[in-house]
């Protein structure tokens, strides 16, 4: 008997062992404390861009609700363009793109913070690796504070359950931003082996957007707009980028790596290291695929007709369609038949629109559908092609193709508004022009391609904020910038009340902010303020 | 595992050998009589000769007739009578009168790690029989308890073959941890598919409810625990052989009521007028803009096609099992095969499998016994992703699917949305299998030390492995929406789990009047856990299925983890009873888990518990209502692990990003560190009473209980701009309290032979938040709100249709959209106007099961309700999207014609009504018959004659009846669902006829 006890007593002891929990399939971040683990950190870092550019949340923030763009017939978020009640610290996109943005900064933060206590890591490694780091996070903090105003500034890796969050001011977040950016373009290289990776090219455009966009603000330094040009002219003078030819060559599939690009947001086909959230390519389309003639198909796209363009857009912005090719290169106007019917055959013309009015008799006498603007509707209207993704896997897949965040041509236009504001027209002019000649439509002869340029370009007289928004809206539009471009200048109430029908009637003053997510308000043990209005 | 076959097989030969040693003695023919007190004859009752396997059982007129050897002593039972055992003494007519007996009391129950008679259990414990568990054609063992106890609340969550129910024990009270109950097969915890269990391998069922009875199951018995014995061999009793077979034909309940041509092109024309965009003075130029050529011609043609009809087919079930069992005094066996096949009435939906039971016990001398009991299955269930109906119910009725060559036309309408759903059914279109082998083994030794002390040893043992793989080719529906190549998934999952366990027990009883009895437990169990999985797209041939990863364009998901988790557990138990009046049990249990950080890992759990048997109170003597009287009440408290392995350790998830094109990989932080966790703990209060009036003609069981579950593992959200979204924390308080009723009467007892027993209960559960942590009085994301069952439905209330674009317009609405109520009536509809509509938790719950018998016929009737619960149907979500595309539920929608306000008015400019959700709460009560089953034993003159124990023909229709507001009044099939009703295999009913012998 004692015997027995005491075996069990020593069954007991080695057992107590057994309760040891060792992690084997999981990483804990001690792995951060390694060479490999810290570059897996500056991937990371990288890996917030894709809960913005190019996604549903991202683009139903800065899409619509525009001048440019209202709602299609589809999506639950038509709310946002039409600046109703639910447009409010509810709304899931805001959440999302909050959320996703701040685990980013984290992880940004645990690259700064732990960076030089890494042994072994090499010194080249470690300064590149933070320089990406800052660029990363100067990126989420300058739309966080685009949308949101005042945020929570947060610059070291956070290990503790911290229940507190505070707002802190513009100025602030704007000062960190610069500095990081600034940090960025000096060390970074001007162009990575890995592309995608940050460059100083890209901080630098960085760089004149943030400027520009403080310069207009209430935390503007007297310097700004000298800043804005100065950053936006070295990128467009000294890295070798140019404006290629053709600007319908811009967003061609297989071309992001092009000579106008200086930082694409990168997406890859390859399932284990894509994104389910890269939906550009469907939001823009029209509802083609129950028309005569149509199929759903990879080439047509996966037609989701969340955004539609505006009649400013159509008619006005790209109302000259003799000399400006912009219009036709971005928008597909035509589709071809896919699945033949009794009356057309594959390849035969099976949707037209023509961009200007036509007659019922016109219309009636073409067995294709004939549709002139007076017969757009929700689901029936010309569609943006950038973002067109023929090499998905299949019509269920999100996209695989990179999304050209900064672009060359947004450099001309922030140093002309920079000129302009500074005074100086006569450059101002300049660069608008150069930008505009290039999309001017190439003609028969050059003596015709000489004529659209000539009409292409513009004088001091015409310059204005209003022209170098328009013309925003010309080059960049479906490009993430319109919101942000319309609340910068001071403009989104006065364009989105004339042009946008479905916003028009209700946006107010509170919405040049977004609402803070109620979840930051309600998970804060202390007072978090809600923007005015909401 | 071999050893213990080759053991079995020596046994049995060994017992046919006993057989024929028995008939070379000089035996006499014994006849006799056997009657009650009241004279009337005891049919059915056992005679057997003492310490022999032969024995014989009594007739119509309770006669018997023996062949036994002259000096042997035989033994008369009967149910509710006391055993009586006779010396033969050379007589050849011996008549016995048997004397009643309470026997229930000196039923011996099992409780946690022991059993207990009746009499002196302290604990609620609700047990059900084998006849019960079969009364009823089930799959698995939870479906046998549904409306048979009070307490059981048991869910269907699907009518898929495979699926099994949601078994909740007194309600739900955690909210992020586990609420099912631990399951104990043999002793030994049972995690897993319980469809492992053949149900005709289980002898009985014990569910421990309250605390007395689970907390020594310590920090896994807060939800309950449910002890299933296996079904084990008879001592003394001949070699029986089984076998019983049941064929049943399975239909579904009903169809979906959706739209038919003419309603569909209807509603259609509707969409568009209301978006501008039908011309009713031109309408076939409006038809010809809404309808493409084919759904043109096909309307002028009358197709009207019901594609339910065309998925939905009968489905069948099968059911045999064969067995042997038998003992001799000292060895006990039993050994039962098994085969179950569930075919669903969508044809790529089934289940089936294959059991085998052996338990043996061996007492090897006076002192030692040892024994086993193996489980092992082999299952294969197919199609338990296939979504059959939801394939169905959106095809168009305009829809022809077939072409006039009789082929299936891929896009009926034309519409790539809308593939044809007969696809699936095109062999090696769609293929889904998951395999699933298991052994479950538990092997004991058990030592009597000294009088009354016993050590005994109890090792589990459990290796599963399951095999999944899911191939969906380029022409399955899936694939044609998108138009991809083929993907296949495969997934691997290999467990290994043991327990062990030291027992010490101790039981005596000194100067008659105490009797003590102490047990002393010391356990391991630990599981090891290893998955691996792969998905593909793009295999070249499509006959390689998921068979041939390796040559697939892409990979598209790949993966494999191991996970590991141990408890270690002391126990301690004394139950002690005075002079059988008075009875007191004390338990603790210690549990350390590896699941929580040093220095929290262990954790206590005590319960005292005290009882009173009234009728043996002096007082009582001479009472001749009461049979019996016994007042219980206890208290303690039980936990729940509630968190996974890894948990309190930070971790860090995988990001994907890329450069140049090639895939890089990152980890960014997700979750913090939290050593603090710990488990949540439930203090319960129990007071019951059990009663037995008019000799067991009236007994029955009362229950009053209250539970407070503290220190809930709740997900404390953090600001966001922290960078970490939540930590577990035990923050979080629920409160279940409720009463429980069980009453069996024995209502006719003829002396014609006619019976009719009853069994009834009844109870109510009321579960409450009471802390969400930090004060928070809601937590609307997750639907929790303090003072509410855990389970509410939160929305917008529906009012009705506006009927005037005015009226509508102050809301910014439009006439015939869904009106939904201002609650704090600030003329806008915002978060502010949502409201609890009600909750999944029912008002009450009942069951009831009636028996008739006469002579050899035999009349079950089970049924059970559950009323006042609100049920959300996904029906009236997903297939009610009023716009047009896709086919739709046959509502009574808005027209300007139609002024309804039940439904808006359809609108081809928007995917789904807005605020669609408020369309899809419903009054979720139900009362179903679950079974009648009639069964005609052939009588036992021909038994004999045919050299048979019994034989026995039945005939079971398994729930012919569903009354309930959802399927009556709302034309859905079936209301039984957790929370939501999911679009899934329509609910059956059944006619199942069965054959029972035993040899």
């Amino acid at each position: 008997m004692k015997k027995f006890l005491f075996l069990i007593l020593i069954v007991v002891v080695s057992c107590n062992k057994m309760l040891d929990e060792d992690v084997v399939t999981n990483v804990t971040d001690d792995f951060y404390n390694t060479p490999a683990g810290f570059s897996t950190a500056v991937s990371a870092g990288y890996a917030g861009l894709r809960n913005f550019y190019s996604t549903e949340r991202g683009m139903t923030v800065s899409v619509f609700g525009t001048d440019t763009y209202t709602n299609g017939s589809d999506g639950d978020f038509k709310f946002a363009n039409q600046y109703t009640s639910q447009l409010n610290p509810s709304y899931a996109h805001l959440r999302e793109i909050w959320n996703g943005f701040y685990q980013a900064i984290n992880v940004c933060n645990v690259v700064t913070t732990r960076a030089d206590a890494i042994q072994g890591l090499d010194s080249a490694v470690k300064v590149s690796g933070v320089a990406q780091a800052r660029f990363c996070r100067a990126n989420y903090y300058f739309i966080l504070l685009q949308l949101f105003g005042e945020v929570p500034l947060n610059l070291k890796e956070n290990t503790s359950i911290a229940t507190e969050a505070h707002r802190d001011p513009v100025a602030a977040v704007y000062g960190a931003v610069i500095s990081d950016l600034q940090y960025a373009a000096s060390v970074l290289p001007v162009s990575q082996t890995d592309w995608g990776r940050a460059t100083k090219p890209a901080a630098e455009q960085l760089l004149a957007r943030v400027y520009l966009t403080r310069a207009s603000s209430k935390s503007a330094v007297g310097t700004d707009y000298d800043s804005a040009a100065l950053y936006a002219t070295r990128v467009i003078s000294q890295y070798g980028f140019q404006l290629l030819p053709d600007v319908g060559q811009v967003w061609a599939q297989g071309n992001e790596r092009n000579n106008e690009t200086v930082f694409a947001v990168q997406y890859i086909n390859d399932a284990l290291y894509n994104s389910a959230d890269n939906n550009a390519c469907r939001f823009f389309l029209m509802q083609y695929d129950v028309l005569a003639g149509m199929k759903r198909d990879l080439a047509n796209g996966t037609p989701w007709k969340r955004f539609r363009p505006t009649k400013f857009l159509l008619d006005t912005l790209y109302k000259d369609r003799v000399n400006d090719s912009r219009y036709e290169k971005f928008f597909k106007r035509v589709w071809f038949c896919n699945t033949a019917t009794d009356k057309l055959k594959v390849g035969d013309t099976s949707v037209y629109m023509p961009g200007v009015d036509v007659t019922d008799a016109e219309i009636a006498g073409k067995k294709y559908l004939y549709v002139p603007p007076r017969n757009y509707t929700e689901k029936l209207y010309p569609s943006l092609n950038k973002f067109a993704d023929a090499l998905r896997p299949d019509n269920q897949a999100s996209g695989v193709r990179p999304f050209i965040a900064f672009r060359l041509a947004e450099d001309y236009l922030i140093a002309a508004e920079a000129y302009m504001k500074k005074g100086d027209n006569a450059t101002a002019v300049g660069y608008i022009n150069t930008l505009r000649v290039r999309a001017a439509k190439v003609g028969a002869n050059d003596v015709e391609t000489a004529a659209h340029q000539e009409a292409m370009k513009i004088t001091a007289a015409d310059l204005s904020i209003d022209f170098i928004l328009d013309e925003r809206g010309r080059e960049l539009v479906g490009e993430q910038l319109q919101w942000f471009d319309l609340v910068r200048t001071g403009k989104l109430l006065e364009r989105v009340r004339l042009h946008n029908p479905q916003g028009g009637p209700n946006i107010e003053e509170k919405h040049l902010l977004r609402p803070i997510p109620q979840d930051q308000i309600d998970r804060s043990s202390n007072e978090f303020g809600q923007n005015p209005g909401y | 595992m071999k050893n213990t076959l080759s053991k079995t097989g020596v046994i049995l030969l060994y017992l046919l050998l006993l057989g024929t040693l028995i008939r070379a003695q000089q035996p006499v023919n014994l006849t006799g009589r056997v009657t009650s007190p009241d004279g009337s004859p005891v049919i059915g009752a056992t005679v057997a000769v003492k310490g022999k396997s032969n024995g014989t059982v009594t007739d119509n007129m309770g006669a018997y007739k023996l062949k036994v050897s002259p000096g042997a002593t035989i033994v008369i039972s009967f149910i509710g009578y006391s055993p009586q055992e006779i010396p033969v003494n050379n007589r050849t007519t011996i008549d016995v009168k048997l004397a009643e007996d309470n026997k229930k009391l000196e039923e011996v129950i099992v409780v946690g790690y022991g059993q207990q008679k009746k009499k002196d259990v302290t604990g609620s414990i609700a047990s059900i029989n084998s006849k019960t568990i079969m009364e009823v054609p089930v799959t698995n063992a939870q479906q046998a308890l549904q409306g048979r106890t009070p307490g059981i609340d048991v869910i269907n969550n699907s009518a898929k073959p495979g699926d099994e129910p949601r078994v909740r024990v007194r309600g739900t009270r955690s909210l992020s941890a586990g609420n099912d109950p631990l399951y104990v097969v043999d002793g030994i915890p049972f995690a897993g598919a319980m469809n492992d269990i053949n149900p005709s391998d289980i002898s009985s069922m014990d569910i421990l409810k309250d605390a007395s009875a689970t907390a020594i199951y310590g920090s896994r018995g807060a939800n309950g625990v449910v002890l299933i014995t296996s079904r084990k061999g008879k001592s003394g009793s001949r070699p029986v052989v089984s076998y019983s077979g049941l064929y049943g034909y399975v239909h579904a309940l009903g169809r979906t009521d959706m739209m038919n041509s003419q309603q569909y092109v209807d509603m259609k024309r509707e969409a568009y007028r209301t978006t501008g965009g039908y011309d009713d003075n031109n309408p076939d130029a409006s038809d010809a803009k809404i309808f493409n050529a084919t759904e043109l011609a096909n309307i002028k043609r009358g197709v009207n096609t019901d594609w339910q009809e065309l998925l939905i087919s009968p489905g069948w079930q099968t059911r045999h099992s064969l067995g042997v069992s038998g003992g001799t005094d000292k060895t006990k066996y039993a050994v039962t095969g098994g085969y179950f096949k569930d075919q669903g009435v969508l044809k790529l939906q089934s289940y089936e499998r294959y059991n085998l039971h052996v338990a043996v016990d061996q007492e090897i001398n006076k002192r030692i016994t040892v024994g086993t009991s193996m489980l092992a299955a082999y299952s294969t269930r197919k199609g338990s992703s296939y979504n059959g109906m939801g394939d169905a119910l959106k095809m168009l009725p305009i829809a022809d699917p077939y072409d006039a060559n009789g082929k299936l036309i891929t896009y009926p309408t034309g519409d790539n949305q809308q593939p044809n759903a007969l696809l699936n059914y095109v062999p090696g279109n769609r293929v889904e299998n998951l395999y699933h082998l298991r052994f479950f083994n538990s092997l004991y030794g058990e030592v009597t030390i000294l009088d009354g002390l016993k050590y005994r040893l109890n090792v589990g043992t459990d290796l599963q492995q399951n095999n999944y793989g899911l191939f969906l080719g380029k022409n399955s529906t899936d694939l044609l929406i998108g138009g991809g190549d083929a993907t296949a998934t495969k997934q691997s999952q290999f467990v290994w789990a043991y327990t062990v366990e030291n027992l010490l027990t101790y039981n005596k009883t000194f100067n008659r009047k105490h009797n003590v009895g102490v047990t002393a437990l010391y356990s391991v169990q630990r599981q090891r856990e290893d998955s691996s999985s792969a998905s593909v797209r793009g295999i070249p041939v499509e006959w390689q299925e998921y068979y041939g990863l390796g040559q697939a364009a892409n990979v598209t998901g790949i993966g494999s983890s191991l996970g590991t988790w141990t408890i270690l557990s002391y126990m301690g138990r004394v139950n002690y009873g005075y002079d059988d009046r008075y009875l007191v049990t004390l338990t603790l249990r210690a549990d350390g888990s590896s699941r929580f950080a040093p220095g929290h890992k262990w954790g206590y759990f005590p319960s005292v518990a005290v009882g009173w048997n009234i009728t043996k109170e002096r007082f009582m003597e001479g009472s001749t209502l009461f049979d019996n009287l016994k007042l219980r009440a206890s208290y303690g408290k039980i936990g729940n692990t509630g968190i996974p392995p890894y948990a309190t350790q930070g971790l860090l998830g995988r990001t994907t990003y890329s450069f140049n094109n090639k895939g890089t990989l990152g980890y960014s932080p997700i979750l913090l560190r939290n050593p603090n966790l710990t488990w949540e703990t439930t203090t319960s209060t129990n007071i019951g009473l059990d009663f037995s009036v008019l000799k067991g003609r009236i007994s029955g069981t009362v229950d009053v209980y209250k539970q407070k579950t503290t220190d809930l593992l709740l997900q404390k959200f953090l600001p966001f701009s922290n960078g970490f979204d939540y930590v577990l924390e035990n923050t979080g308080m629920t409160q279940n309290k409720g009463i429980e009723v069980g009453i069996s009467t024995v209502n006719i007892e003829s002396k014609s032979g006619f019976n009719w027993t009853m069994d009834v209960n009844f109870f109510i559960n009321r579960e409450k938040i009471l802390a969400l942590g930090e004060g928070k009085t809601q937590d609307i994301g997750n639907g929790w709100f303090v003072g509410q069952p855990t389970y509410v439905y939160y929305d917008y209330k529906k009012v009705g249709i506006w009927q005037t674009e005015a009226a509508a317009q102050v809301y910014k609405q439009h006439q015939g959209e869904i009106q939904l109520a201002d609650v704090n009536n600030d003329k806008a509809i915002t978060d502010k106007d949502r409201v609890i509509l009600g909750s999944s938790q029912p008002k009450w719950s009942g069951g009831m099961t009636q028996r008739f018998s006469y002579k050899g016929f035999d009349l079950s009737i089970v049924a059970f309700a559950r009323m006042g619960s609100m049920i959300k149907s996904d029906f009236y979500a997903t297939y009610n999207t009023l716009f047009g595309r896709y086919n739709n539920l046959d509502v009574n929608y808005y027209t300007p014609q139609n002024p309804s306000n039940e439904f808006p008015r359809p609108n081809s400019n928007q995917e789904r009504p807005n605020n669609y959700n408020t369309l899809s709460y419903f009054d979720g009560s139900y009362f179903k018959i679950r079974n009648i089953g009639l069964g005609y034993a052939l009588p036992k003159k021909l038994m004999d004659r045919w050299q048979m124990e019994s034989l026995r023909f039945s005939v079971d229709v398994k729930q012919p009846l569903i009354i309930a507001p959802y399927r009556q009044k709302w034309k859905g099939i079936d209301p039984e669902d957790v929370n939501t009703i999911g679009i899934d295999a329509p609910a059956t009913w059944m006619l199942q006829f069965g054959v029972n012998a035993t040899f």
